[in-house]
């Protein structure tokens, strides 16, 4: 049997509590290519059945609803599955079992609560925020897993006085920050009415970008690993332009411009090779 | 606002600072702008594949010292700029808001006099974090010679302070930057620490240099070997408290006949990273590493290297072995080895659960056994040769006169 379920909270515990005993059972979230003569159900959010198992599930593991949390932030097709399978373990051993790095249900739900948090731990540093005439920063950000709301605390708390708008273009939400409270909301699209020198601070930012580059130490792989493409789109400081206007040399470090020998101090005053 | 101009002149050899680390302050905001974030943050990087994480930049590039390696020579043709407390700080806050960086580090030539540039320095970020509120992080240059009052101070507001050995030795440091003694380096290195423990010891209230001190060194443009630079470097972390040694590769950017002409290999500076990490984090002392007048071999890593030497501790088994010898595997590092410890007390770990847990097994796998099996090179004279060619080689490069011995005699054609 497929339970669909809307990829709330809510209906993940509800679709959990009818699907536990069923050995076939597959929760999901997104859409599934059914199998000929294979059964599906609906499962709407049940507040009340949610209620219980919320409860029963925190006494077995006090910390498990931050994990769902994050499990069902993520972008993976089979998100609902891989925190089934988590969720139907604790059930079985009647413990935590977040440390049994052997069993093939935690290793995939730690593995998928990584890479969320990975990216959410990324945003906080390649976010890029404009400033709008009004004074208020406004960032758009595409992430693979639905984290603009888990960055809100982290930049409420060194941005305390400046309202904010962390506006994620491919779920069509936004974190806000108005200076008093933090919110979530829908938002299609946004109008930006840009403070009249952003655009000189951001021709800095990329001027200071450029020139704390070491051209003779070319390393784009590196860059890319840390810092992969899809994040680039927002970042006014145009990394993909850096990388294509590096000036043209061998592909290895050591053989750049720098390093090319040169008629040169300490070689110069010693004597010539001599040849046999 | 700064002019594009100024901001490149002063940029320009900030940039071989390598220090970037924002991580190790948890200052709180005050109802201004910013805080720190313990674990550090990078924000961007740039394509020689270094993070962007603080503003990195000098008050002045006009120096009075002629230290050979250096940009900012006295004696190098090059334009010279100042900028002003106040410039900094706009740039620093404005720079911040938009999330481009992390917070400053702020440097300086020596300008006019240590003192004056001292001075100045504490000035501007004294500036900062009382005008202009700003809470976030501060990485403040020392300079030498500066009055030892001065120099307290600062480390009321900054966040980290660096005096940069440079070079490894005082013979090299006599040789290539007279003007500095390691004297001059080290005994502000030393006061900072005393102040430190002493303002700890007491609980005062501010905050005292809370992500601690770091150094710099050059590796390359100097005869020293990595023996001697890690003897230094271990001394350095036990005596004087440093949170972290930088190494970074001589690039040459003035010509001098002092110095050698080419690039120092970046897999040398490699090599001195990982041998730091096993000095800091793994249980190494310098002395099983490699002897003083020695480098680190280019082939396989320090930890495969002294494995190599240590056949007689391995294979461990890993559901039995200690923390401290997991740490000693070459290829397992600290998370795996703590994957390693929770998860082995559920059950017996084998091969297929390592591999799931993503515990790397390339170059382990010779060194441990899972359940009794082993699955590594049975011959052990064939194990450094399969470790080393899963090393990338370093590609082709220009000899340089510190190489070797061999290398000096094929250059000068002397036997």
């Amino acid at each position: 049997m497929i339970y669909f379920f809307d990829g709330s909270k809510e209906a993940f515990l509800t679709a959990f509590l009818l699907a536990y005993r069923d050995k076939d059972a597959l929760l999901t979230a997104g859409s599934h290519q059914l199998a000929l003569g294979q059964k599906s159900i609906f499962v709407p959010a049940d507040p009340e059945k949610a209620r219980r198992c919320e409860t029963r599930f925190t006494e077995l593991d006090k910390t498990c609803m931050r994990d769902l949390s994050l499990l069902l932030r993520s972008g993976e097709e089979m998100r609902g599955q891989i925190a089934f399978r988590y969720f139907r373990l604790i059930a079985e051993r009647q413990r935590a079992v977040r440390n049994e790095l052997a069993e093939d249900a935690v290793t995939e739900a730690s593995e998928c609560i990584r890479r969320v948090t990975l990216e959410a731990h990324r945003l906080k540093g390649f976010v890029r925020f404009m400033e709008c005439a009004s004074g208020a920063l406004y960032a758009p950000i595409s992430p693979d897993n639905d984290v603009s709301d888990l960055l809100l605390p982290h930049f409420r708390g060194r941005l305390p006085h400046i309202p904010f708008v962390l506006h994620d273009v491919r779920r069509a939400k936004a974190a806000v920050w108005d200076g008093t409270h933090s919110f979530s909301a829908p938002l299609e699209k946004a109008e930006v009415i840009l403070a009249a020198d952003e655009t000189a601070w951001q021709s800095l930012w990329r001027q200071y970008y450029a020139s704390v580059n070491i051209p003779s130490r070319k390393r784009i792989r590196q860059m890319k690993g840390y810092m992969p493409v899809r994040y680039w789109k927002f970042m006014p400081e145009n990394p993909a332009a850096a990388v294509e206007n590096l000036p043209p040399q061998p592909a290895s470090p050591s053989e750049s411009k720098d390093a090319a020998p040169r008629p040169h101090g300490s070689f110069r005053s010693l004597p010539e090779p001599r040849r046999p | 606002m700064i002019s594009e101009t100024i901001l490149h002149i002063l940029t320009e050899s900030a940039k071989y600072d390598v220090s970037c680390s924002s991580s190790g302050s948890g200052r709180k905001n005050e109802g201004g702008i910013g805080n720190g974030m313990p674990d550090g943050c990078c924000h961007s990087f740039t394509p020689d594949g270094r993070c962007v994480s603080l503003l990195k930049i000098l008050l002045s590039n006009d120096c009075i010292f002629d230290c050979k390696y250096c940009m900012s020579r006295r004696s190098h043709d090059v334009p010279r700029a100042s900028a002003t407390p106040e410039e900094i700080c706009e740039l620093t806050v404005d720079f911040y808001k938009r999330n481009y960086i992390e917070g400053l580090f702020l440097s300086s030539a020596v300008h006019v006099s240590p003192d004056f540039t001292m001075e100045q320095l504490v000035r501007t970020v004294k500036l900062l974090r009382e005008r202009y509120n700003f809470h976030g992080y501060v990485h403040l240059k020392g300079i030498p010679k500066a009055d030892p009052l001065l120099v307290s101070e600062a480390a009321r507001y900054a966040d980290r302070m660096s005096y940069n050995m440079e070079l490894p030795s005082e013979k090299s440091l006599k040789l290539l930057a007279p003007q500095k003694s390691k004297e001059s380096l080290l005994l502000p290195m030393k006061q900072l620490q005393r102040e430190r423990t002493v303002f700890r010891a007491e609980k005062r209230k501010g905050f005292f240099l809370p992500a601690g001190q770091t150094t710099q060194m050059i590796v390359g443009a100097s005869p020293e070997r990595d023996g001697q630079i890690l003897r230094l470097t271990q001394s350095l972390y036990r005596v004087t408290g440093l949170k972290r040694v930088y190494y970074s590769s001589y690039t040459p950017v003035v010509e001098d006949a002092l110095l050698p002409a080419v690039q120092s290999p970046a897999l040398r500076e490699h090599r001195l990273y990982q041998a730091d990490w096993l000095l800091r984090f793994y249980g190494f002392d310098v002395e099983e590493l490699v002897p003083e007048g020695e480098d680190l071999p280019l082939d396989v890593d320090p930890k495969c290297a002294w494995a190599l030497r240590n056949l007689q501790y391995f294979p461990v088994e890993v559901n039995r072995a200690p923390l401290e010898m997991l740490l000693r595997v070459p290829g397992i590092g600290g998370k795996s080895a703590q994957k390693i410890l929770s998860a082995r007390r559920y059950t017996s770990l084998t091969f297929e659960h390592l591999k799931k847990m993503r515990v790397v097994l390339k170059r382990a796998r010779h060194f441990i056994t899972a359940g009794g099996k082993f699955l590594g090179e049975k011959n052990l004279l064939a194990v450094r040769g399969l470790l080393a060619a899963d090393e990338t080689p370093e590609p082709p490069r220009q000899l340089s006169l510190f190489d070797t011995p061999a290398a000096r005699s094929a250059l000068t054609g002397e036997l």
